[in-house]
């Protein structure tokens, strides 16, 4: 068996993943970056005699160091020098593609493009001449439908040609004045041994790279000096500052190479260009936006609901079952705590996480969530944040915890703070079915809703206070925004999976140890001293009966879990024989802002570290019950 | 220069325009060229309003671009 290792690189959105998925199937393995939080995808392919190591970059449009994803890509293909590179590229889209392709070039591995959505060429009355576009770039072009699996088996074939060694560095020379400098400065650089090729150096030298600049000034700040020289040489020339050059020179033959290989047909409107426009404008695309999120939300509450019942009857079932077996003796109500916990985990995932996260990965993957960050962007501008943040924060929605891990998408650390702080406000579906089955059947729909309301007005203030608060610089919106596609199943239900495995790996056993101690609470009888320890802020500040103080610790291990302690230590499950109205919405409020639960929790501290990640759940809880007893006071005026 | 320069942002709907130069932070100005708006480079501007964000297509393909950014964009009117 011989091994190969091949990362796949190339721009977000031209089908990167599913070419992954079609070369990985199931042999996958997500994880970090080590010590980033940058998810790094491998796999496994086995191919003839051949075991292939296939790692995924993540999605990004140039090498230089804007993001952390940009650093990780350069640094892994210069350092741990995969045998092949395959670049994925968009063919309609061919010239924004080709830059970061020529910047992959410079990096100086064995290459592969995958020209990909080939198909989309045809209806878009495009051609590509394949055979120039090998002969300009000096690398194996393969025609891909990655959707339809066509052209796969030849990237491999191309790969392990490629590994053998049958490879020629292609030359791709800049304009004449840029490529004099750069080659004088890459003889200076002769005597460098870092692990990037000398002329990539120089080139990032030239540019400004501060990241290269730094390697460099620790070998020989000399070199430094001659940098200055040849770069305001080329400054002067074009009379633009050094980068721009360097990118404008690049972009030149990007243009230059698409130019003579792309031959347009009669471009006519297409129907993705209407929808397009309809799905963007300035009014009918918000009342599209908030009917398609109502919709969403109606079809998986319902739905979740309907299903979610039969589920936990069918699984309460398991209980009677449990009891012949071990009794009803102390052990036996311990270990079905347990039990419980990992019930309650499945009901809560199987009817509405997984739901939810399939629907959305389709509106995600056919291009209209980048739709709604654009409309959104003015409104998230005010907390500090833009339009992209609106995807982790409806994620939020279905779960806190992988929406927190969504934040990711969010440029800068600051800018990720304040997304996860309002992300862990939003409330997740089970606070949701709490809400529902308490105020919504109760008290009214009008409430719930109401609560909703409230909580995104709340999700406003402490937003934008967290934004003005916080030093530094907004980041703006700068986005691509892909063609509108029909939404690959396969993709999305994988990246539905991934963010479900998200929420059990990390919730799942949380859960189900909370379960477990608040069975033992139970069983020791000190709940009750617990509740009684809560009294003042349970029944002086809030209102509230003396038993709700148990359910709202019960809450920490999981939010659906306060309405059936309610309903435990109310000893019934009509809500309105042990509370009355306004009860139930001060403990709804209290219940939704208080603290993210305990699966959160554990997000925040692998996302932004332990102190901050305390600092918001303390703040939460303190507020949450600030705000509380101010409505318990509004309401009984 | 003799034509007048002007901020993208202030660019109508449907207008066509050619980049002359981006002000601002070496972070976002990196970016954006990184997206293909080098000096020199047409585009036209698809979407604007009410909007805080414009959307603009640019060596073909479509981009969204924040107000602040746009408003950093110098740019001169393609007749």
């Amino acid at each position: 068996m011989k091994k190969i290792t091949i990362a796949l690189a190339g721009n977000a959105n031209v089908g990167k993943s599913v070419i992954f998925n079609r070369l990985t199937g199931l042999h996958q393995h997500i994880g970090n970056w080590p010590g980033k939080t940058v998810e790094r995808a491998e796999g496994t392919l086995f191919h003839s005699d051949y075991t292939i190591d296939i790692i995924d970059l993540p999605g990004i449009y140039s090498l230089s160091t804007f993001s952390m994803e940009e650093l990780i890509s350069r640094d892994y293909i210069a350092k741990e020098k995969p045998d092949v590179v395959i670049n994925v590229v968009d063919a309609t889209n061919l010239e924004r593609n080709l830059y970061f392709t020529l910047q992959l070039l410079e990096l100086g591995r064995p290459m592969i493009i995958a020209l990909n959505q080939m198909d989309l060429l045809k209806k878009k009355g495009i051609s590509i001449n394949i055979k120039k576009l090998q002969n300009f770039l000096g690398v194996p072009v393969v025609p891909v439908i990655a959707t339809q699996g066509k052209g796969i088996h030849d990237l491999v074939h191309e790969a392990v040609r490629l590994a053998k060694g049958e490879y020629e560095k292609p030359k791709i020379e800049y304009g004449k004045e840029v490529e004099k400098e750069i080659q004088m400065l890459t003889k200076s650089l002769n005597k460098i041994k870092l692990d990037y090729p000398q002329r990539f150096l120089a080139i990032k030298l030239l540019e400004g790279d501060e990241e290269i600049k730094k390697m460099i000034e620790e070998v020989d700040p000399n070199i430094i000096k001659i940098v200055e020289k040849h770069a305001k040489k080329i400054e002067c020339f074009h009379g633009h500052d050094r980068s721009t050059v360097i990118a404008s020179e690049r972009y030149k033959i990007a243009n230059e190479i698409a130019k003579d290989c792309v031959s347009l047909g009669p471009s006519r409107v297409k129907f993705s260009d209407k929808l397009d426009e309809i799905t963007t404008h300035g009014v009918w695309g918000y009342f599209i936006m908030i009917f398609s999120v109502v919709t969403l939300f109606f079809i998986i509450f319902t739905f979740g609901n309907f299903f979610s019942d039969i589920l936990v009857g069918s699984l309460m079932n398991v209980r009677s079952i449990f009891e012949q077996y071990f009794g009803t003796g102390i052990a036996s109500k311990l270990a079905w705590g347990i039990v419980e916990g990992l019930i309650a985990g499945i009901t809560i995932v199987l009817p509405y996480i997984l739901p939810f996260y399939v629907i959305l990965g389709l509106l995600e993957d056919s291009g209209y969530l980048s739709r709604i960050a654009f409309l959104m962007d003015r409104f998230m501008h005010k907390i500090g944040l833009h339009g992209k943040a609106f995807i982790p924060l409806i994620l939020g929605y279905g779960c806190n915890v992988p929406a927190c891990l969504g934040c990711r998408i969010m440029e800068t650390k600051r800018e990720r703070l304040i997304a996860i702080f309002v992300t862990t406000l939003i409330p997740c579906a089970a606070v949701t079915t709490v809400i529902l089955g308490l105020v919504g059947k109760y008290v009214g729909l009008i409430w719930a809703f109401s609560l909703y309301v409230i909580d995104l007005i709340i999700v406003f203030i402490l937003g934008r206070i967290a934004f003005k608060v916080l030093p530094g610089e907004p980041t703006e919106l700068i986005m691509e925004m892909h063609d509108y596609r029909m939404p690959d199943l396969k993709t999305v239900t994988k990246q539905a999976w991934f963010r479900i495995k998200d929420f059990i790996y990390i919730a799942f056993p949380l859960i189900i140890a909370c379960s477990f101690i608040i069975k033992v609470l139970d069983v020791t009888n000190l709940s009750e001293s617990i509740e009684n320890m809560m009294k003042p802020i349970t029944v002086d500040w809030l209102g509230l009966p003396v038993f709700s103080g148990i359910a709202l610790i019960a809450g920490i291990s999981r939010k659906e879990l306060t309405l059936i302690t309610l309903a435990t230590h109310g000893s019934t499950t009509n809500f309105a024989a042990i509370l009355t109205p306004v009860q139930m919405i001060v403990f709804s409020l209290v219940m939704m802002l208080y603290i993210p639960c305990v699966a959160t929790v554990a997000a925040l501290v692998k996302e932004i570290g332990w102190k901050k990640a305390i600092f918001i759940t303390v703040f939460e809880i303190v507020f949450a019950i600030f705000v509380g007893g101010i409505a318990f006071r509004l309401l009984t005026l | 220069m003799s034509e007048k320069s002007m901020k993208l942002i202030d660019l109508k709907q449907g207008q066509k325009g050619i980049i002359i130069s981006v002000l601002g932070g070496r972070g976002v100005t990196q970016r954006l060229i990184d997206m293909g708006l080098t000096p020199g480079t047409e585009f036209k501007m698809l979407r604007k309003g009410r909007l805080c964000a414009v959307e603009i297509s640019v060596r073909g393909s479509k981009l969204a671009i924040g107000c602040g950014v746009a408003a950093k964009i110098l740019v001169k009117v393609k007749e």
